[in-house]
């Protein structure tokens, strides 16, 4: 995963929608530039002065783009991310949620294949707030620039607790919305790879769920790799009932296939800080780095 | 979604897989009529999604058509996990010396859909010894690697070739239907070597439904979760007294943490989902505020695309109806001490952060 470089100009796919629009003005005025945007039929249009294009192929080729924000219905986003891929995309960030598991499988796959990322699906994207790239639906209030690299399966938890370390003084180096569904196209092991690459990234945060074993592979890669970083964990869902879907798709325990107490204890054993509460997670960063 | 397992026998049948004659029957009058064209002994089976039936008393052989009618009458008017029937699958029992495990399931970690096969079922999956686990490439499996899965599972000569071609229509439902899951557990040798599924289990991708309105309207759904989920919210019904409202996911389910840790029992989760306005926050109150069993209502609100102003006008306006629950309000974010003016004089308490939140309605017991 290569993130844009400030300045770098980023295309908006499905710019004319309702949450494209919404969501291309507060990008902008974040200070990302947002270049171009894309949506089948409606070439010529113009969304908060940023040229709309009918194809992706067009966008890319008038904004010199390699990064896409998806805001398209779930029903055409595979579709509309083969795409961008074929289009030259190398950042795709997918934030459409209810996309089919078997269609974010094959975009997955096409990444794989063309060497591009995918960001999500079902995420709130990702912000680096010393580059004032915001590619997503973050509140921008919550984030400041600083040293610690934030990533999770929540939206709002990611956002509640870029926050309370923002108000303890724990900027970020970038966060990143990986997404609430079952399979998500960038992994918590490469995340962190991604961190350990990252010269002023001191810390790293990641807030999990209940659900699959994300966490606990995590936890493998942390063990068997040479991680210098100090890693705080948060993990939602300890009270949930079992085969329940708690609001996201990927949220949901089988047996005891899932479970935060699992998650909680490979993660620990690791040597991973786990706190029980959002409000505990700066106060665990601050132990851990101090 | 889960399907009752006379609904994953059916899509089974539809793909060619072989089963017991069987009969769904709903009354009494229903088995009367119909059991005659079964062989006895059957087995009769309760249609309930809740897990843990046989040990529940779910599962009944009877040998002829009285012990039938009361095995029927045990059955509808056990309820499994807080859940009753409303039918029982009536089938013919077939003896057999031997039980295998089959599935097709979406392995989460791995990304990519798995083929699970071992020479011993009836148990859970995670407690299978011995159990091949292949991944199936995105354009489905081959006939070459279905062989490889029974072989290495200790299968060979006639059953092999059935279990073969059971793997390959199995996958092609899950394939075809976008399940998550499409398991055959167990899968049973008979005396004369056929092989046979007993029961079945099938989970479709909620996300793929879209594709498939023959699933639609499957399941006879509660008035608040269908309620709910016309009004495009998460929600998931509890046992508590507390009802738990908030604007994301991982912010409720977070909630829910707070909640259980203090002592609390949460009544539902209700997740308002991003940048909720004000028509939103009303629904969702005036759905929790008739939720039997609720109590008190805590909203947890991190304002940021969602805006906080929006959400305390919406309380405002639900408070002015009328009998409203008490409303603990935990609001944060963009705009949030003009949130809490427009609270300020209303029967709602209104807090700066969660804990604090959590704390007073739990210990309002």
């Amino acid at each position: 995963m290569i993130l844009p470089e400030a300045g770098e100009p980023v295309i908006v796919q499905n710019i004319t929608g309702k949450f494209g629009r919404l969501h291309t003005k507060l990008m902008l005025e974040y200070g990302t530039n947002v270049a171009a945007g894309a949506t089948p039929g409606k070439g010529g249009e113009s969304v908060e002065g940023v040229p709309v294009f009918s194809t992706v192929a067009e966008a890319v080729a008038s904004s010199g783009s390699r990064t896409s924000v998806l805001f398209v219905p779930a029903e055409f986003a595979l579709a509309a991310g083969e795409e961008a891929l074929d289009a030259g995309i190398k950042l795709l960030v997918v934030i459409t949620e209810h996309i089919p598991v078997r269609d974010t499988l094959r975009l997955l796959d096409l990444s794989a294949r063309k060497g591009a990322s995918v960001i999500g699906p079902n995420c709130p994207g990702l912000i680096v707030p010393s580059r004032k790239m915001k590619l997503g639906i973050m509140p921008a209030t919550s984030y400041r620039p600083g040293n610690v690299a934030l990533f999770s399966r929540s939206g709002t938890l990611m956002y509640e607790i870029a926050n309370q370390l923002s108000l303890n003084g724990f900027g970020q180096t970038a966060a990143i919305g990986l997404g609430g569904d079952p399979v998500t196209c960038t992994t918590m092991g490469e995340c962190l790879d991604f961190a350990e690459r990252m010269p002023d990234t001191e810390a790293v945060v990641v807030v999990g769920e209940i659900g699959g074993d994300a966490e606990e592979r995590l936890a493998r890669h942390i063990s068997e790799s040479s991680n210098a970083k100090s890693i705080v964990a948060y993990i939602a869902g300890r009270h949930a009932p079992k085969e329940k879907k708690m609001g996201h798709a990927g949220a949901i325990i089988y047996g005891n296939y899932g479970t935060a107490e699992s998650k909680i204890s490979a993660l620990r054993s690791a040597g991973v800080r786990v706190a029980m509460t959002p409000a505990e997670v700066p106060i665990l960063l601050r132990q851990a780095t101090g | 979604m889960k399907l009752f397992e006379y609904q994953a026998k059916e899509l089974f049948r539809q793909y060619g897989l072989p089963l017991p004659n069987s009969v769904l029957v709903a009354s009494k009058s229903e088995l009367e009529s119909s059991v005659s064209r079964l062989r006895f002994p059957v087995v009769l089976k309760s249609q309930v999604l809740a897990g843990g039936r046989g040990k529940a008393g779910g599962v009944i052989v009877a040998k002829d058509r009285q012990e039938a009618h009361d095995a029927f009458v045990k059955i509808m008017g056990l309820a499994i996990g807080g859940e009753r029937p409303s039918s029982v699958l009536v089938e013919e029992a077939f003896p057999h010396e031997k039980e295998l495990y089959l599935s097709v399931a979406l392995d989460r970690g791995e990304r990519a859909f798995v083929v699970i096969a071992a020479a011993a079922g009836g148990v859970e999956v995670e407690s299978l010894a011995g159990k091949v686990v292949r991944k199936i490439p995105l354009v489905g499996i081959s006939e070459r690697l279905a062989k490889e899965v029974a072989s290495s599972a200790g299968l060979s000569g006639e059953q092999a070739s059935q279990v073969v071609s059971i793997i390959v229509d199995l996958e092609r439902l899950a394939r075809e239907k976008e399940c998550e899951l499409a398991e055959v557990n167990p899968l049973a040798v008979g005396k004369d070597g056929t092989v046979v599924p007993l029961d079945g289990k099938v989970i479709v991708d909620d996300n793929a439904l879209f594709r498939h309105p023959e699933f639609a309207k499957l399941h006879p759904e509660d008035e608040f979760e269908g309620e709910a989920s016309r009004q495009g919210f998460a929600f998931v019904r509890l046992d508590g007294d507390i009802g738990v409202v908030g604007n994301g996911a991982g912010l409720v389910l977070s909630t829910l943490d707070l909640v259980g840790d203090a002592g609390g029992k949460p009544a539902c989760f209700l997740d308002l989902g991003g940048g909720a306005q004000q028509d939103r926050i009303e629904a969702a109150l005036r759905l929790v505020n008739r939720l039997p069993g609720v109590e008190r209502i805590l909203v947890n609100i991190f304002g940021g695309i969602t805006r906080t102003t929006d959400v305390a006008q919406g309380i405002r306006t639900v408070l002015s109806e009328g009998a409203v629950k008490p409303v603990f309000a935990r609001i944060s974010g963009v705009e949030e001490s003009e949130a809490r003016r427009i609270l300020e004089g209303t029967r709602v308490r209104t807090f700066q952060d969660a804990p604090s939140a959590v704390e007073a309605v739990v210990g309002q017991n």
